[in-house]
């Protein structure tokens, strides 16, 4: 038996092997059975912290399936982005599952396709849209993003009839932290010349911790990193040993768009960083704790996501420095959804950056959920693996 | 020994095939829906010690031939230097992609672009123009050169442009007009993608079934100003950049005769 078969997955259980997706649905019906009420979410600037403080679970809303575009596009313009066409199509459909099970939604002003799609999708549940300040630079961001964080407070207050403390929300951010804390404990693996670990493990985390809090987690926690450390002293490697490193940052991904990184495993890529909210995103950052104004607190912390959004968008930068000092990628790829006009434009300056000031092979790759363009972007991903070939000439004359 | 390199495009499989004094045998054919079949019959009667693959039908023959398997930048890059030393940029326009590649002093590759999953300005996208112009390859091209003047294509969708085409037909545009648009919309797609990865200008190599095409290859010299190189079969740079890989891979050197080359501009 090869080291790969008799390897233990990360997550043990009845849905190991499917897609993450169904692990973190059974976790919140589980929830919802023992009368828990749900909140649908979208994006990486919701506040989870502040839903856990008032007694609410966080359900991540579907946006990732190819399937449901095709229902979206008799209402959506075809050339939206695939994120935006695949959660309408679901709602309109009636086939997303968390939606079924969310009492009420809450929407960002993130990118315009999304602001003016919440318009048309409010009617099906209580929905609280969070003016999101654009120019996070700017003094007054933060003081406008700490009133809509109160703002969000008050709407669910109201509508479940709930209520939360200062001390609760500062009990929730403690506990965020120790999520994060804990996340990157399992990132130190990621970090390691050659991981144990895969992309579809590290989401089988990812999608669970988007719900679940520090507590929930922590038996998860403690066995995976358990594991993890086993692979390590078995000197076990996911992919070949001495795989060319990559980053994967850019859009979010997951679904039918993770096509992406099946091809860069497929090829003989090691995704060693996730640089998006669909991955690393949530844990780059604390909370910072007992400040005596949590809810300032949390804006001052969601401030923080470097989505492309935002102008200028520097703590991308930032925070892409930090993850090529510790993960040590040999190349980047950049994965855009097609009309995502602001990750797309973005894209530039990101390659820039990788090419000057970290002397990183770069590649931009733009697509979407469906999987007839998988024969060009593999051609691409060999291309640029060909090209941070280790040890190798990486062209012949 | 005899090194194999196939190059299973979209539209054609190219073999070829190199001994170690550099004599080369060449063999084409298109692809059809059955290109394993096609790969079979292209090879009958050829002997080599070793192949490899590129193109985008590479993972195909994996399973089937003891191969190794290289993608097109890669096979691009190692053909293009053996043909001319001195090549830093290269452009391909084959039947479904087009690809700008740019080389540094030693030949690994610095950067490449490719177009989407889409056929605009590919080698499919003058096919079908010239089909809705009535035209066959060679006439294409020449039509293009003796036009005064080029009409406007604004769409680069194969299908929106055949559209347009046909709608300025039926308002009385010469078809040679028309003719020299198309070429002219493929070109300045093209030069958008080269100047992608070298916003600086040098020669051109350029390879592909389009740089077959004259007027590609001369509107593309006059609007970067600089030469355009094509090699005497733009067709085979990939199965010959194959072959090399292998022959590297063999620790062989093999002498490329690079005399005979068609230098446009």
């Amino acid at each position: 038996m090869n080291a790969k078969e008799s390897l233990i997955p990360l997550f043990n259980d009845e849905f190991t092997g499917q897609p993450p997706a169904k692990r973190l649905l059974a976790h919140l019906q589980s929830k919802r059975e023992k009368n828990a009420r749900l909140v649908g979410i979208y994006c990486g600037y919701a506040p989870v912290e502040l839903i856990h403080a008032l007694g609410l679970v966080p359900a991540t809303l579907c946006a990732f399936a190819n399937s449901t575009i095709e229902a979206a596009e008799a209402v959506l313009p075809a050339n939206l982005c695939p994120l935006i066409k695949s959660s309408y199509g679901f709602i309109i459909k009636d086939t997303c599952p968390f939606f079924a099970i969310s009492e009420a939604v809450i929407a960002e002003t993130t990118c315009d396709g999304k602001k003016k799609m919440f318009e048309l999708i409010s009617q099906y549940r209580p929905m609280h849209v969070m003016d999101l300040p654009q120019l996070p630079d700017e003094p007054e961001a933060i003081e406008s993003w700490t009133v809509m964080i109160g703002k969000l407070k008050g709407f669910l207050e109201k509508t479940f009839n709930c209520s939360a403390s200062d001390a609760d929300i500062e009990r929730a951010i403690k506990d965020a932290n120790e999520k994060t804390r804990k996340m990157n404990l399992v990132f130190d693996y990621l970090a390691l010349d050659n991981p144990g670990v895969g992309w579809k493990e590290m989401y089988d985390l990812f999608f669970l911790a988007q719900s679940a809090t520090a507590a929930e987690m922590a038996p998860v926690f403690d066995d995976v990193l358990a594991k993890l450390e086993k692979r390590k002293q078995d000197g076990y490697s996911h992919g070949a040993k001495n795989a060319p490193r990559l980053l994967v940052t850019g859009c979010p991904i997951g679904g039918d768009a993770a096509k992406v990184f099946t091809i860069i495993e497929e090829t003989g890529g090691a995704i060693v960083a996730f640089d998006a909210c669909t991955g690393m995103k949530p844990y780059m950052q604390f909370i910072e704790e007992g400040t005596g104004n949590p809810l300032r607190a949390l804006a001052e912390r969601y401030l923080k996501v470097p989505c492309s959004c935002m102008s200028p968008n520097n703590m991308r930068l930032s925070d892409m420095d930090r993850l090529v000092k510790r993960f040590r990628p040999d190349a980047v790829i950049d994965v855009v959804l097609q009309a995502c006009h602001s990750y797309n434009v973005e894209s530039h300056k990101i390659g820039k950056h990788v090419q000057e000031v970290h002397g990183l092979p770069f590649l931009k790759i733009v697509t979407d959920y469906s999987q007839s363009d998988m024969g060009q972007i593999s051609t691409r991903v060999e291309a640029l693996l060909e090209s941070c070939d280790k040890g190798g000439k990486p062209c012949l004359r | 020994m005899k090194f194999a390199g196939i190059d299973i495009g979209s539209r054609t499989i190219k073999l070829a095939v190199i001994d170690s004094d550099g004599n080369m045998i060449v063999r084409k054919a298109l692809t059809s829906y059955n290109p394993l079949e096609t790969i079979a019959e292209i090879s009958r009667g050829i002997e080599y010690d070793a192949i490899a693959a590129t193109g985008y039908g590479r993972h195909l023959v994996k399973g089937r031939l003891e191969c190794q398997v290289i993608s097109e930048i890669k096979a691009f890059a190692i053909g293009a230097r053996s043909i001319n030393p001195a090549s830093a940029l290269i452009l391909d326009i084959g039947g479904q992609d087009i690809k700008s590649i740019l080389l540094d002093e030693s030949g690994a590759v610095l950067r490449f672009e490719m177009n989407d999953k889409c056929a605009a300005g590919t080698g499919r996208f003058l096919e079908v123009m010239a089909v809705a112009l009535g035209y066959d390859f060679a006439e294409f091209s020449s039509a293009a050169l003796s036009a005064a003047r080029a009409e406007e294509i604004n769409s680069m969708c194969a299908v929106f442009a055949e559209s347009e085409v046909i709608s300025l037909i039926a308002r009385g545009a010469l078809r040679n007009d028309v003719a020299l648009g198309i070429h002219k919309a493929i070109v300045s797609r093209s030069i958008a993608l080269l100047k992608r990865v070298s916003p600086g200008t040098c020669e051109v190599f350029f390879a592909g079934g389009v740089a077959l095409n004259e007027c590609v290859r001369s509107l593309i010299a006059e609007s970067l100003g600089v030469p355009v190189y094509t090699p005497p079969d733009p067709q085979i740079v990939g199965a010959l950049g194959a072959a090399l890989f292998e022959a590297d891979r063999h620790m062989q050197v093999i002498p490329v005769n690079h005399d005979s080359m068609i230098i446009s501009n």
